[in-house]
């Protein structure tokens, strides 16, 4: 698969470069490291044994959100996000895409936008964090095509016969990222309070965003 | 909602200290590397230093090394030998590290 480009910056880690002696050697001083911060109470397993977990689970799609919240509050802006994403969200300070497009899909009452990688995983990362495990799980990569209204009614999300469902398929090239339906009740709103309800799940498509 | 989140100060690093990231998911080679990183985030998070102050660090050990993206240097140290040296620097200045 890597001919199927991804997208993070580019980056020089990205691959082992220690012999085995050498990582033992960086076990055996982690390691020590770690047991006399324990013992000397300054930081305890527990705390260390879910810091790693968190971030490999969450990184935050707070950046997603504030581009919704822009949208659902500036109609001008909106124009621009469905016309020219990539751009639209570049303005609001965003980078980190590396040479993908990002396309915006919207939903409204009659159509429901879903998201995917059939491929591999691609994902829009720099807006969305990390993706969620199921993200990237055979089952979902492939159900979601063939019957995505079974998919979403497993993951919570009940649509009524007469909407029509749309799968993204992303790739490489092509980062897809859905406009959630903003909810009712959130006429007064302010930008930074629609932000706070939109949810990564609501912008993969598959959930919508609650009040 | 009292779940804990990834701090975006870490999690988004800009620049040369960037987390090392595959598809936006974090690229650990061996498990000491993810308990290093761990070790950096808690204390940090406990309170015993300023994110800035291990990142300056951090910066700082990755500028020595002279790589950079445009000239990758695989005999160079990887990002989480860094990443370990600088956290022991930090805590070095704080008087924290075990002797």
């Amino acid at each position: 698969m890597s001919d199927h480009a991804h997208n993070a910056p580019p980056n020089p880690y990205l691959e082992p470069r220690r012999t085995q002696a050498e990582t033992r050697a960086l076990e055996e001083r982690v390691a020590k490291l770690e047991q006399a911060l324990i013992e000397k109470g300054i930081v305890s397993r527990d705390t260390l044994d879910h810091v790693a977990e968190i971030y490999e689970n969450d990184i935050g799609p707070m950046n997603g959100a504030r581009v919704v919240a822009r949208a659902w509050t500036d109609p001008a802006y909106k124009q621009r996000l469905l016309e020219n994403a990539t751009a639209a969200i570049a303005e609001l300070g965003y980078s980190g895409l590396q040479g993908e497009h990002m396309v915006v899909v919207e939903n409204s009452a009659n159509v429901h936008n879903v998201v995917v990688c059939t491929l591999c995983s691609c994902y829009p990362w720099p807006v969305l964090g990390l993706p969620p495990t199921w993200y990237k799980s055979p089952p979902y990569r492939s159900r979601v095509v063939i019957d995505p209204r079974g998919v979403l009614a497993e993951l919570g999300l009940d649509l009524p016969a007469d909407i029509e469902v749309r799968v993204w398929d992303s790739s490489a090239e092509i980062r897809y990222l859905v406009l959630p339906e903003r909810p009712r009740g959130t006429e007064s709103s302010s930008e930074a309070e629609l932000a706070a309800l939109v949810t990564r799940d609501a912008m993969i498509g598959v959930a919508k965003v609650e009040a | 909602m009292s779940e804990r989140r990834a701090d975006p100060e870490i999690a988004e690093m800009p620049g040369p200290g960037a987390l090392p990231r595959k598809s936006g998911e974090l690229v650990f080679h061996h498990e000491w590397e993810r308990r290093a990183f761990a070790l950096a985030i808690a204390l940090c998070e406990q309170g015993h230093y300023d994110w800035d102050e291990f990142r300056e660090h951090l910066i700082a050990s990755i500028a020595a090394a002279g790589e950079t993206p445009e000239t990758p240097n695989p005999a160079a140290p990887g990002y989480y030998e860094h990443w370990l040296r600088s956290l022991e620097r930090t805590l070095a200045a704080k008087g924290l590290l075990p002797g």
